[in-house]
């Protein structure tokens, strides 16, 4: 088994952390619905891309979220909370 | 082949992104207009999924998914499925292209293990053997 190399754009981090993503990056307060941005903000959807590519080629550690700040995308949100049992 | 819950699968990425192929699967409920939408009638979830070439009109996608507000992504696909901004970055070379397959499928399912073993690994053999992905973005709504 080779494998592809890949990572994750998630807006639920603690939700996407269950499934140990091999590498994820978190736009912190992005909604869900708005994973690269907003709707129009191409500039702001090309840095989040841009950032969750830079992943590869950086040495993040297996299954760990990467948290990064966009201020230009406005009002922040919560994200959804793992339910603990 | 098992993969351990415990472990996480780390594939190493070895290339240099300016001439690396990606590709984007995203569990968004994305796919082309003409294309069969999820059914999102059956209350199990959809374990379909629609590949999408990566010559696409993005004004000629939608979004088939009722387990989150896709208004933003009814406005701009690239929300949650940035093949546009993919576009821009291969202009400016920081990719090296993009990948000839590009997978839309609605990621809610009350099939968890079906959904793992069955349309996960179908999806990963259709990017594996006919996008030339050298890596791939995973997003979600």
């Amino acid at each position: 088994m080779k494998g592809i190399p890949t990572v994750l754009i998630t807006v639920s981090p603690e939700v996407s952390a269950q499934m140990r993503p091999p590498r994820a990056l978190y736009p912190k307060g992005f909604k869900i619905g708005n994973s690269l941005g907003r709707p129009g903000m191409r500039g702001l959807q090309k840095q989040v891309l841009r950032d969750a590519l830079d992943l590869f080629t950086q040495n993040t550690r297996p299954g760990e979220t990467v948290t990064l700040e966009y201020p230009d995308y406005g009002e922040q949100y919560e994200p959804p909370r793992v339910r603990k049992l | 082949m098992t993969i351990s819950r415990k472990c996480v699968p780390f594939t190493p990425f070895d290339r240099e992104l300016s001439k690396s192929t990606i590709a984007i699967v995203t569990a968004g409920g994305v796919h082309l207009k003409d294309q069969e939408p999820f059914n999102i009638a059956d209350e199990l979830g959809d374990l379909g999924f629609r590949e999408i070439p990566p010559d696409v009109d993005s004004s000629q996608l939608m979004v088939t998914h009722h387990h989150y507000d896709h208004t933003d992504a009814d406005q701009d696909i690239n929300v949650v499925f940035p093949i546009d901004a993919l576009r821009d970055l291969q202009n400016e070379g920081v990719i090296g292209g993009i990948a000839r397959k590009h997978i839309g499928y609605m990621g809610y399912t009350m099939q968890l293990k079906a959904m793992y073993e069955g349309t996960a690994r179908e999806i990963a053999n259709e990017i594996d053997k006919g996008s030339r992905a050298d890596a791939v973005v995973l997003t979600g709504g």
